[in-house]
């Protein structure tokens, strides 16, 4: 085996240290989620593809996957939306402007945004499903000239619950993309649209199926319903893509917790196509 | 063809002057079992014994191992990669785990390079001892394909039958590699094969042929497909009823590689390691993510996804099979789940 008669280089790097960033700002986005924005300590752009992701490692605490929810195109920084929900994030949550934390990354595979170019954009996010997605509809925003009509479908279940208020203003005032949003169940001053996010598909006019590129993320059974919408609306199996979520040790396509029957989500994934999901018995579930 | 001739007492002599410069990992007795495990000197060995208890994957992927060493503090962190590049001799290593260590030779370096469990293997040198018959009831390394090892040994040593000449036990020795072919030259052990020696090899071999049985009725080539018509088949529901969700069986396969990792924090609190620990997909909490949902919450959920991994999808990812019948699973399981039985059921789905 070639690699075993390898010379060892000197203290290779391990596959498994983190580098170091530091903590430039912190925004409360909900009760419980924080957006992070983290510049590398070497000051190199992080390189990373919309739908990438990274582990975050706290030394002392452990790490944990988080998807970057900024797009490349501004590459000072890297944005990182945590939801606290058990020990590693919890610890997240208490790091200040000025702290340093460990990254590893980027890892997984992305969007193939090549592919996207040209085409007719139709992305469906359903709660923290914003994150992940985010990079690629602040790709398309910077980028828009290379792409289509681009429609933009958001699902929160209550109005304390949506993620990224600015860029949700934001989003409504540009005229270049169909921008619709729903909350499942709204409290009294709530204005806007209630319902699950799959009613928001009368706002999307005729869709045309060979040249339409279709991103879902959200709870898996939000998937279903989302899907059964777009194939309604004749559009390929091969163009509709989603992001799966698995427990992640090593993100390096070691550990074997990320397993989806034969397919490692952090190595051949997050982003899936739904042709190729169908096929893989414990994808969705 | 053989490559040379050694005496057991050459053997182990060529042992002790491997363990000038190695340390030695091989067979020793304990009460009434074998186990891999150190020892300094070639005579603590017991180049006799018919089969370990466990694999000696741990002497390259250790259950517990340190990833790096930090140390954090006003300014930051600092990490420095920990690799154990000590050289040594695995001693007495069966055909089923060298075929087991390829895959591990093959996972640790495909994609991602694994520099860890790499920079061990690299400085091991693997003596292979050859098994004339089954080393126990149950095994089903023949069928497996894995009762063989033309590769990944150093040397591999096959014991020939008596010549009537001497008493001693004479092992008929292939070179594996290079540094297996020059530490066996440069030291003169043993000698060339003789034309009775080669003789012997060959009726080695035949006889080995005859005495594995066959346990699984069919070309194990089939199992991927038998496998791919199964997944909905009851037998794994009917089977998993029994399951601890233990996880003896991974802990005792020499192929198993899944782990956990985990910080280890220092009293100071501003140094530590990250470490890493076998784990195994037959625990309940091997795919739990937050919010407690289980990926894999049902005990026939898991049994199905080691047996699929065992005979099927590693095979089909890293072109070395998953599965060597070394049986270890079937005889670590207090519910007497058998991985053999299951190959056997399945050919009975049709
Ligand atoms: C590709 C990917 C992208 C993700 N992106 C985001 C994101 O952008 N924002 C966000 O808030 N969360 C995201 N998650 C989920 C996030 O990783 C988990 O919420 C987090 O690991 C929980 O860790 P904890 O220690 O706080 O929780 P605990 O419940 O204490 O978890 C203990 C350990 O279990 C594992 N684990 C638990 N839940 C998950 C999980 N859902 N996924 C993977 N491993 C898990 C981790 O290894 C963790 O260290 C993502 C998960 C994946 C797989
Ligand atoms: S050893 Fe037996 S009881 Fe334990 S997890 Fe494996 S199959 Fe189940
Ligand atoms: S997270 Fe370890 S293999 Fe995918």
């Amino acid at each position: 085996m070639a690699v075993l008669g390898r010379q060892p280089t000197d203290k290779a790097k391990s596959l498994y240290e983190p580098e170091p960033a530091e903590v430039v700002s912190v925004e409360k986005l909900t009760d419980l989620e924080n957006v992070y924005a983290l510049q590398l300590a070497s000051g190199h752009p992080l390189g990373h593809l919309p739908g990438q992701f990274v582990q975050l490692a706290l030394l002392g605490i452990g790490e944990c996957p988080i998807s970057i929810c900024s797009s490349p195109t501004r590459p000072n920084t890297f944005e990182l939306c945590v939801r606290r929900v058990g020990e590693v994030t919890e610890h997240i949550h208490r790091l200040r402007e000025g702290d340093t934390i460990g990254v590893r990354g980027p890892l997984g595979n992305g969007f193939d945004v090549h592919e996207l170019h040209g085409k007719d954009i139709l992305i469906v996010a359903g709660g923290l499903g914003l994150a992940p997605v985010r990079s690629l509809i602040q790709y398309i925003l910077d980028e828009r000239a290379r792409f289509g009509q681009f429609h933009l479908l958001y699902g929160a279940r209550s109005p304390g619950e949506l993620l990224f208020r600015n860029d949700l203003t934001l989003w409504r005032e540009r005229d270049d993309v169909n921008f619709h949003m729903t909350v499942d169940r709204p409290d009294e001053q709530w204005r806007g649209r209630s319902g699950v996010v799959t009613t928001l598909f009368s706002e999307v006019p005729r869709l045309e199926p060979g040249e339409t590129q279709v991103v879902i993320v959200g709870p898996p059974v939000m998937f279903k319903f989302v899907v059964l919408e777009v194939l309604a609306r004749r559009i390929h199996q091969r163009n509709i893509f989603c992001s799966l979520e698995r427990r992640m040790k090593c993100g390096v396509g070691k550990c074997g917790h990320c397993q989806a029957n034969n397919v490692y989500v952090c190595l051949e994934g997050p982003v899936f196509r739904y042709g190729e999901l169908k096929a893989l018995r414990e994808a969705i579930e | 063809m053989l490559d040379r001739v050694v005496s057991q007492s050459q053997l182990l002599a060529l042992v002790d002057e491997l363990a000038l410069s190695r340390r030695i990992v091989g067979p020793v007795r304990r009460s009434d079992r074998h186990f891999y495990g150190p020892v300094d000197r070639a005579d603590k060995l017991d180049l006799d014994f018919k089969y370990c208890v466990y694999s000696p994957k741990a002497a390259l992927f250790p259950a517990d191992q340190t990833l790096f060493e930090f140390q954090t503090g006003p300014d930051g962190f600092q990490t420095s990669p920990v690799y154990d590049e000590s050289p040594l001799a695995l001693v007495g290593v069966h055909p089923c785990d060298i075929n087991a260590i390829r895959l591990l030779d093959r996972v640790f370096s495909n994609t991602n390079i694994d520099e860890h469990y790499l920079s061990r293997r690299r400085q091991t040198f693997i003596v292979g001892i050859d098994c004339p018959t089954p080393c126990t009831s149950g095994v089903f390394c023949r069928d497996m394909k894995a009762n063989e090892a033309r590769e990944g040994a150093d040397i591999m040593c096959s014991p020939l039958p008596p010549n009537g000449v001497s008493d001693d036990v004479r092992y008929g020795v292939v070179f594996g590699t290079d540094a297996g072919r020059e530490f066996v030259l440069y030291s003169h052990a043993g000698d060339p094969p003789t034309v009775d020696d080669e003789r012997a090899s060959e009726r080695y071999i035949s006889d080995k042929a005859r005495a594995f049985p066959q346990s699984i009725p069919y070309d194990v080539d089939a199992l991927p497909e038998l496998l791919e018509r199964s997944y909905d088949s009851l037998l794994w529901e009917a089977t998993a009823r029994r399951c601890y969700s233990c996880g003896s069986c991974n802990l005792s396969c020499p192929t198993c590689y899944c782990f956990n990792t985990y910080d280890r924090l220092e009293m100071t609190l501003t140094s530590g390691t990250r470490q890493r620990e076998w784990d195994g997909c037959q625990l309940r909490s091997f795919a739990v993510v937050a919010g407690d949902h289980n990926f894999r919450a049902k005990a026939a959920a898991r049994l199905r996804h080691r047996i699929y991994r065992k005979a099927k999808w590693v095979k089909e990812r890293e072109g070395v099979a998953g599965c060597v019948g070394c049986a270890r699973c079937d005889r670590a399981c207090t519910a007497k789940i058998s991985s053999v039985e299951i190959y056997n059921q399945l050919a009975e789905e049709v």
